[in-house]
């Protein structure tokens, strides 16, 4: 059996925490573990700067207006 | 007597036709976001807009099985990702389980460490670029992609995720969890290079 570690733990539930699907008391155990420890509070925000440079990163250019103007055709005619 | 049985035929005609109207055009209100995350669910844009046809076509011919009050970004998701399926495109499997041994924190330290003594968190993410994260991503099994696009990119929750890739809540969050995980890493082998692997 190894030692409770709690920054590993923190490791663990990071990005449940972001996702925010913890439970209330899991997040409190997880804000306290960040408001006292240095080292998990860099890597949290590091994690949320991440998850934002990601995004618009990936972000594609936005729906041709061509392929928009098909999208409209297809609605079915007025009678 | 007559008269009284056509009028609410008339007026059903018209409510139904004026729903259908409001259906379709917040339907395509939607279609820059459903095409955002369309884009990296298939492989090319030429299939994406293929796909994007077809979907839509499909939404207004079934119209009538949207549920009022859901999800429509989610319910139209749901007919590509299916669409995509009967295309032979995307093959339904079994992920492949291997161990990753990296944790969470594994880009953060690779990146702190191979930095030169920048440690501030602002910037250390800074380090990577555009093209380490298109390609990190494209290299990410499309099992764990789909997820990690849905919920981080399309910011769908895992249950309109679950429901969009039909599959129980627990595979999309084992999923996401292993996805992020390959993605950070083959992040870091870009940014990095081999030393993180």
């Amino acid at each position: 059996m190894t030692a409770y570690d709690p920054c590993s733990h923190c490791e663990e539930v990071m990005q449940p925490f972001m996702d925010r699907v913890l439970t209330d008391v899991e997040r409190s155990e997880a804000e306290a573990h960040l408001e006292e420890c240095s080292y998990c509070r860099k890597r949290y925000r590091f994690e949320a700067n991440l998850r934002q440079f990601v995004r618009q990163a990936v972000a594609v250019e936005p729906i041709p207006v061509e392929l928009k103007q098909k999208l409209r055709e297809l609605r079915t005619p007025l009678q | 007597m007559g008269e009284t049985t056509q009028e609410p035929d008339a007026r059903q005609i018209a409510t139904e036709a004026r729903d259908r109207v409001r259906f379709e055009e917040e339907a395509l209100a939607l279609s820059d976001q459903v095409y955002r995350v369309a884009r990296h669910l298939v492989g090319s844009r030429e299939e994406a807009e293929d796909l994007m046809q077809e979907t839509y076509a499909r939404a207004f011919r079934s119209w009538r099985s949207f549920q009022p009050g859901t999800n429509l970004r989610a319910w139209l998701l749901r007919i590509l990702t299916n669409l995509n399926i009967d295309r032979g495109r995307r093959q339904q499997r079994a992920p492949d389980m291997q161990p990753l041994e990296e944790g969470d924190y594994f880009l953060y330290n690779k990146l702190e460490a191979s930095g030169d003594g920048v440690t501030d968190e602002e910037h250390v993410v800074e380090r990577l670029s555009q093209n380490d994260v298109v390609a990190a991503l494209s290299e990410v099994p499309h099992d764990f992609r789909d997820v990690v696009v849905l919920v981080d990119i399309g910011d769908f929750t895992y249950a309109d995720a679950a429901q969009i890739l039909d599959i129980p809540i627990g595979t999309v969050m084992s999923r996401l969890h292993r996805g992020r995980r390959i993605l950070k890493q083959a992040m870091a082998e870009s940014a990095v290079g081999d030393e993180a692997a």
